[in-house]
């Protein structure tokens, strides 16, 4: 799951990228409203963190904006405003949700978390598919009721594949999922995970689909 | 009925209605005493032609009908009016012969000597007031006397006069009543204008309407609209001014609370580490924060400077370059400072002053490009100090350059550093002084502060 964080302060931007990192998120981040738009129209994103108060262009000129251009990607907004007349502003120009300042960092990744499955048309905290069930609240997986221990990127990998099952990923997609600017992106890293998924989940639970990438296969 | 309450006396539309019913009243009191005067009086001379014609005709009568006057007198009495018609009042008469003797009378007429000149005369006669007519025929042989009861008259010449009135009396009401609606009518605009300010929601600031507003409620109206205008940018200066606060105030918190929980989920790895660092910087940039706000708060309260004595603006210069440069040292940029020969000596408050410089050279070493020239000089303007602090960089945007010096406006958000408090000290430092801060961007480039009209000490 990769995500944009368009914070301006360099301390809280630094404390939301490290606590995105560690509920093993890939995050990129971005200190002006211009950036931000720049950053969401050349990648796709499975959601954006955006601050209200963005030099350049601020927070609710970015949103307006993206949604004007029809891009439906999820955004949560984080704001010192805290009046309900902002609350209000906030959500109609297209927020899918809003923090106030401060706040705890267990909230905003619950919040990404229910953010991203709705997104993801699933209601249900759970992802599940064939004996493999993911819970990204408390990120375990297990398979057939066993606990499955997983690293970060297999995890993100699993993740991006489960939201929905069913669903052709390709390569491009998969690595997006994976890294955030930056990080080492090898030619066979997609597949080398996909290679470890196989191993713990059984050879046939991922399917390649040739000249289009990777899918959850739906026979047992 | 509270006729004179003084809401009716202020009231526009009252002191219209009476003005004009008073002004109707009189002059229609003044052409009703007219026309009643002179409808009286036209009856009357009406009456004296009758009176006159009757004369004369009884004179014609008697000269040709010498013989049967007794005849003539009976046949008279018959044709002469009633008491109680006053247009036709009954017609009292004596006939006489030239010497005066009486030879024929009407039974109610005035026992009257008939040798008077011949003209009309008013005489009371038996408590009864008559108008009397003495006529000569032409040869000088018989006399005629007639005379009307004056209060018979009266009353006829009442009732003319009355009658001519009348309709004045009756078309009084109908007049006010016109000219009151005439003023309700006009005054219906201010009367929904009122309503329309009157039931607004406070935030609704917007210019009332223009349409259907007389010419004299106009300029009242723009007045009005002019004062929204000010009121909506005096609240607009606030929200941002709230906005910019909960901003500058909230993030470090913010900053503070989710690197603690990094930390504490980080275990022992380098994030851990590299969090604890952050909350420590983040500390620091609270301390600050902190520092600042009491500074303004300390401030806030003068009238002048704390302690108002002579301070070498050039020792200050070269003491807070050097104290900027040891907080600063990763600063590459240049500074420069031009100082006068003579010692400037200003009075007011070093420490202050020294605070006032800080936060210029702080900012200027800290918004302006690293390989920017800064240059500090002092000089003397019509008998004042400028203290001036610029830089040969890029200069500031002009819709940054008009918040500069606001209270937690950043002109350039993100950094660490800044709280948006350090230009607001040094704007009310300089009040203190006497002085002004100036923010311009120069004509040959770059961005210069000064504190202007520095007073010299001595």
């Amino acid at each position: 799951m990769r995500i944009l964080l368009a914070e301006d302060d360099a301390l809280l931007g630094d404390g939301i990228r490290a606590g995105l990192m560690l509920a093993a998120y890939a995050v990129d981040w971005v200190r002006d409203g211009q950036m931000a738009l720049h950053a969401l129209a050349d990648h796709s994103y499975d959601a954006c963190i955006l601050d209200l108060g963005l030099p350049g262009k601020d927070g609710l000129t970015v949103l307006a904006e993206l949604r004007r251009r029809g891009d439906r990607t999820p955004v949560l907004i984080l704001t010192a405003r805290d009046t309900r007349e902002d609350k209000i502003a906030g959500l109609d120009h297209g927020a899918d949700d809003y923090l106030t300042k401060p706040f705890d960092l267990g909230e905003l990744q619950a919040r990404m978390r229910a953010l991203l499955r709705r997104a993801g048309g699933n209601a249900q905290p759970l992802l599940e598919h064939r004996g493999v069930s993911l819970d990204p609240a408390s990120k375990r997986v297990s398979f057939n009721g066993q606990e499955v221990p997983l690293s970060g990127r297999e995890y993100a990998l699993l993740q991006a594949l489960l939201s929905p099952p069913g669903h052709i990923r390709s390569r491009s997609q998969l690595e997006e999922s994976l890294y955030s600017w930056g990080d080492e992106t090898g030619s066979n890293t997609v597949e080398v995970y996909i290679h470890h998924l196989r191993k713990k989940f059984g050879a046939d639970f991922i399917k390649t689909v040739r000249g289009l990438g990777y899918q959850l296969s739906d026979e047992a | 009925m509270q006729a004179f309450s003084p809401e009716r006396v202020n009231s526009l539309r009252w002191r219209l209605l009476a003005a004009i019913c008073a002004v109707v009243l009189l002059i229609w009191l003044l052409t009703g005493w007219f026309s009643y005067t002179k409808a009286q009086h036209e009856a009357e001379e009406l009456m004296d032609g009758s009176l006159a014609q009757t004369a004369r005709l009884l004179l014609a009568i008697t000269h040709d009908n010498e013989d049967d006057l007794a005849e003539i007198v009976a046949r008279l009495e018959t044709v002469r009016g009633a008491e109680d018609n006053i247009y036709e009042p009954p017609l009292e008469f004596q006939i006489g012969l030239g010497d005066g003797s009486v030879v024929a009378r009407s039974p109610d007429a005035p026992e009257l000597p008939i040798l008077g000149v011949a003209d009309y005369n008013d005489i009371i006669r038996h408590d009864q007031a008559w108008r009397v007519l003495n006529a000569v025929s032409d040869d000088g042989r018989y006399r005629v006397q007639v005379a009307q009861a004056i209060g018979l008259r009266d009353r006829a010449a009442l009732e003319v006069a009355v009658q001519t009135v009348l309709p004045l009396v009756l078309i009084v009401p109908v007049l006010i009543l016109f000219i009151y609606l005439s003023i309700k009518r006009a005054l219906r605009p201010l009367d929904l204008l009122a309503r329309e300010v009157s039931t607004r929601s406070p935030d609704n600031l917007a210019a009332l309407p223009g349409k259907r507003i007389p010419t004299e409620a106009r300029p009242l109206v723009n007045a009005i609209n002019r004062l929204f205008q000010r009121v909506d940018r005096t609240l607009d200066n606030e929200r941002r001014f709230t906005a910019d606060a909960a901003h500058e105030l909230r993030t470090p918190l913010a900053a503070l609370k989710v690197q603690t929980q990094v930390a504490r989920l980080g275990g022992d790895s380098p994030v851990r580490e590299h969090a604890l660092q952050q909350i420590e910087a983040g500390v620091d940039r609270a301390s600050r924060l902190v520092e600042q706000l009491l500074r303004l708060a300390r401030l806030d309260p003068l009238s002048s400077p704390p302690s108002n004595l002579p301070v070498d603006l050039g020792r200050l210069v070269g003491e807070t370059i050097a104290s900027a440069r040891a907080a600063q040292p990763q600063a590459t940029q240049e500074i420069r400072q031009v100082v006068p020969e003579t010692p400037c000596i200003v009075r007011g408050d070093a420490d202050l002053l020294q605070i006032a410089l800080r936060n210029l050279i702080d900012n200027a070493l800290r918004y302006s490009p690293p390989d920017c020239r800064i240059c500090i000089e002092i000089r003397q303007d019509a008998g004042a100090f400028v203290l001036d602090v610029r830089d040969d960089g890029p200069g500031v945007a002009p819709a940054i350059l008009a918040r500069l010096g606001e209270r937690f406006f950043r002109g350039q958000p993100g950094s660490s550093e800044g709280n948006g408090l350090g230009l607001a000290i040094v704007a009310r430092i300089a009040e203190l002084h006497g002085a002004r801060l100036l923010l311009e961007n120069r004509q040959d480039g770059g961005f210069s502060v000064s504190l202007n009209g520095l007073h010299p000490a001595g």
